[in-house]
């Protein structure tokens, strides 16, 4: 079966990259643009994985993070955090707070691509 | 005047006497003529007698008149002469005609004057000679602080002022208070200065004085707010280290500060904003060289992404550049803070309130921060979960290393949304610096904040900071380990304990402690000087909760042994003896299981003063050097700083090989161990004791080769 993954990203050229390179994977991809709208597409679409950012309009990508691991729901979602919040005490947060990976910006496609399929396990 | 009066006084009534005796006999001798009727012998014995009376007032007349002008008046002369010499003109003569009249009198009078007038000239110069050094002095001080750039102020421990510079005057006349004998905080915000002081007497009366010095750096405000000030405080001791005073020396850092913040923003800026751009710019070139878009209207898409991103790049790097220029740098002062001080100060600012209860838990470490600000938040955030949660007890909690400290809040129940957090952020800290917010002090910290719950339905809030220099650590010496005491009875007390045996390990109320003696040889006469003690409980190290007293040993102690414990025979001189503080710690112990490493050696000790102290202690016993053997049976070494390194635990080494340092790292080690004999199927008080006891008989026997 396909396995979705839901990118929030703010940065819309980023998102292009991001999509092109998940869909070249053979995944099947939603766009996010807004850190509110997230919640509604993850329960809406059940991804497999969410590649999410910190700095998102009215939620951050913490907050989301934090709210989908307290939710029955949503545990066996995979969630990377690809992100410029780059010190060493953010990447700390993102884990802490339950995420798989923690990508900081900029990132070699590549590497992304590997980690992403470390946690889909693909 | 009075003695003349007085002695003409006496002169008259003499007189008057002699002339009614004298009157008495003749008018007496006159009656008597008459009874024998020789008529004209009266009367001439009448009159004769009225003649003598006449020529007797006459004579007492001149005696006195020559009296009064051969001493009483030349006397008077005198006492004026005295006093014109003594208060009006030293140089004044006694009138050479009365100084006759005196004779020697005068000389001796007229010597003692001319001496007591050199002896009050000597006196007066000398003490002018002192005014003169003394103002000199005084005049090269002010100059001194008048010309320090930095304002001073010095004042007693009731905060009043007692010596303050121009420069002072200058930076705190906004607020117009500063006086002399005035209170400091009638012109800046009171809690920095406080918080600074207890600080400072703490490391006072640690003994850390000597090492760290009694100097303080922190950060304050004017009362009004509008000023900030980096002050730096050194407490004043007198010859008996009683603090007496403290010295402030403060400069204007509000321009500086603010620069800085600006200065942060940038680097963020310059650091994470440039990210974005980058990634974007990067991921669209790798795409177009690894895997380009067949579709002619895609490639040209990622072809656009490349070229915006470009010009986003340039854009923003430019901006960044520009104002990069009018950038003073400045640096927000951070000191070495011991968590065990930090946390202890929060829980007793806590413990003020009646509605929370705050314990420190954990194995104290050095961090690197302000102190204060960090207080603040961690008041602002306990209180701030128990509006929130409705938790009432807490845990604070440091743990950590070299790199990196974790300063928990930790309370039974959820843990906090990020979304409540995030609103947190943006408040002000009460009493603190220039209202400065969480976000404030984060940054200033360079760090975040976030809380979890842990599976056991405790929660908690992670603060992280960078780890302390700790300055000791460098020069810590390597000393050669205790050597084993293998005399199991010491650690199988003949009473029983059944139904503690059976308990879970992890549900026992454990009292780890450690002593510091005079020597390896118990029995042959070297004696305790130390003995300290924490409290582990459900997992957690109650390290506010701690036992640590110095014991006199009744004995020298041999100088070799102080590099060991640093303890002096100054420093236990007047200390109490053990039959005192022995029962004292037995109360501290009450029925939990003891716990120390290399047990043996410490309960030999414990068990020689049975009979002097008459406490006995027979809790069951557990050591953390037997303990790790059956945990590592094929490692060689279990010495503490062995085991330490292998589970990660870092070792401050300023209080390494004190009691209570050794007491607190053998904590750590064993509920660390505590969850690996968990691993291993050993639960139960009774399983470890078991496995500890076979380890006896492995290191016996290992002996033997």
């Amino acid at each position: 079966m396909l396995k979705t993954v839901l990118i929030a990203e703010s940065q819309a050229n980023l998102r292009l990259s991001l999509c092109y390179l998940m869909e070249r994977q053979g995944y099947r991809t939603i766009e996010v643009e807004d850190g509110a709208a997230v919640a509604e597409r993850v329960a809406a679409d059940a991804p497999d994985l969410v590649l999410i950012g910190v700095d998102m309009e009215n939620r951050s990508g913490f907050d989301l993070c934090q709210s989908f691991r307290n939710d029955p729901a949503c545990r066996a979602m995979k969630i990377i955090f690809v992100t410029s919040k780059a010190r060493a005490v953010e990447r700390d947060k993102g884990m802490s707070l339950g995420a798989d990976a923690y990508i900081t910006k900029p990132f070699a496609n590549a590497d992304l691509l590997a980690t992403v399929k470390g946690v889909l396990g693909d | 005047m009075r003695i003349r009066r007085r002695i003409l006084n006496s002169f008259l009534i003499a007189a008057v006497g002699v002339v009614a005796v004298v009157g008495g006999l003749v008018w007496h001798f006159a009656e008597l003529a008459a009874a024998s009727a020789a008529g004209d012998l009266q009367i001439k014995i009448l009159m004769f007698g009225a003649v003598g009376l006449v020529a007797l007032m006459a004579l007492f007349a001149v005696l006195w008149s020559g009296l009064d002008r051969a001493l009483m008046v030349p006397l008077q002369q005198l006492a004026r002469s005295l006093r014109t010499s003594l208060h009006a003109n030293p140089d004044h003569k006694l009138d050479p005609e009365v100084a006759a009249e005196l004779g020697e009198l005068s000389d001796a009078v007229e010597n003692a004057v001319t001496a007591l007038i050199k002896g009050r000239d000597h006196l007066d110069a000398a003490i002018a000679d002192e005014t003169r050094l003394y103002a000199a002095q005084k005049d090269r001080l002010e100059a001194v602080l008048r010309d320090l750039h930095e304002g001073v102020i010095i004042c007693n421990l009731n905060h009043q002022v007692l010596l303050y510079n121009h420069r002072a005057l200058e930076l705190l006349h906004v607020s117009g208070e500063l006086g002399l004998g005035r209170s400091l905080f009638q012109f800046t915000n009171r809690q920095p200065f406080l918080h600074a002081l207890e600080r400072l007497n703490n490391r006072l009366l640690d003994g850390r004085g000597e090492v760290r010095g009694l100097t303080a750096p922190f950060v304050a405000t004017t009362s009004a707010g509008d000023v900030t000030l980096q002050c730096k405080m050194t407490l004043l001791t007198d010859d008996s280290h009683e603090p007496t005073s403290y010295v402030i020396t403060f400069d204007d850092r509000t321009h500086e500060l603010a620069e800085l913040g600006r200065r942060d923003h940038l680097l963020h800026q310059a650091t994470d904003g440039l990210r974005k751009p980058l990634a974007n710019l990067r991921a669209a070139a790798e795409i177009l060289n690894d895997d380009p878009p067949e579709e002619a209207a895609l490639r040209n898409t990622f072809i656009q992404v490349v070229r915006d991103e470009s010009h986003n790049l340039s854009a923003a790097m430019e901006d960044i550049s520009t104002e990069f220029h009018d950038i003073i740098t400045g640096h927000w002062p951070m000191t070495d803070i011991y968590s065990a001080n930090l946390l202890n100060a929060a829980v007793r600012r806590l413990r003020e309130e009646k509605a929370i209860e705050a314990v420190m838990t954990g194995l104290p470490c050095w961090l690197y921060g302000d102190s204060y600000t960090l207080l603040e938040l961690l008041h602002f955030l306990t209180h701030a979960v128990q509006e929130t949660t409705g938790a009432k007890t807490f845990d604070l909690e440091a743990s950590g290393d070299d790199e990196i400290v974790y300063v928990d809040i930790i309370w039974t129940g959820t843990g906090v949304s990020e979304t409540h957090l995030q609103g947190w952020l943006d408040e002000r800290l009460d009493e603190a610096l220039g209202g400065i917010t969480v976000r404030g002090v984060l940054d200033r910290h360079r760090t975040d904040l976030w809380s979890s719950t842990e599976d056991v339905g405790r929660a908690r809030i992670r603060l992280p900071l960078t780890g302390g220099m700790t300055e000791g650590n460098t020069v810590a010496e390597s000393l050669p380990p205790r050597p084993e005491f293998y005399d199991f009875s010491l650690l199988n007390p003949d009473t029983h304990h059944e139904d503690l045996g059976s308990r879970l390990l992890k549900s026992q109320t454990y009292v780890v402690f450690d002593t510091e003696t005079t020597g390896l040889n118990p029995s042959g006469g070297d004696e305790m000087i130390s003995i300290a003690g924490v409290r582990v409980v459900n997992g957690r190290i109650l390290t506010g909760e701690s036992f640590s007293r110095l014991i006199h040993p009744g004995r020298e102690i041999p100088k070799s042994s102080i590099r060991f414990h640093g303890i002096t025979d100054d420093m236990v001189e007047d200390q109490p003896p053990a039959s005192i503080i022995l029962p004292e710690f037995r109360r501290y112990v009450d029925d939990a299981v003891l716990v120390a490493h290399n047990a043996a050696f410490d309960m030999k000790f414990l068990k020689l003063k049975e009979p002097a102290t008459g406490v006995v202690f027979d809790n069951p016993v557990l050591d953390t050097l037997l303990l790790s053997v059956s945990l590592h049976d094929h490692i060689d070494s279990h010495s503490l700083d062995a085991i330490a390194e292998r589970f990660g635990v870092t070792v401050d080494a300023e209080t390494r090989h004190t009691a209570l340092g050794d007491a607190l790292v053998t904590a750590s080690l064993f509920l660390k161990m505590l969850g690996l004999l968990e691993a291993n199927g050993i639960t139960t008080l009774d399983q470890a004791r078991e496995a500890a006891e076979k380890m006896v008989a492995v290191r016996k026997m290992q002996e033997q080769f």
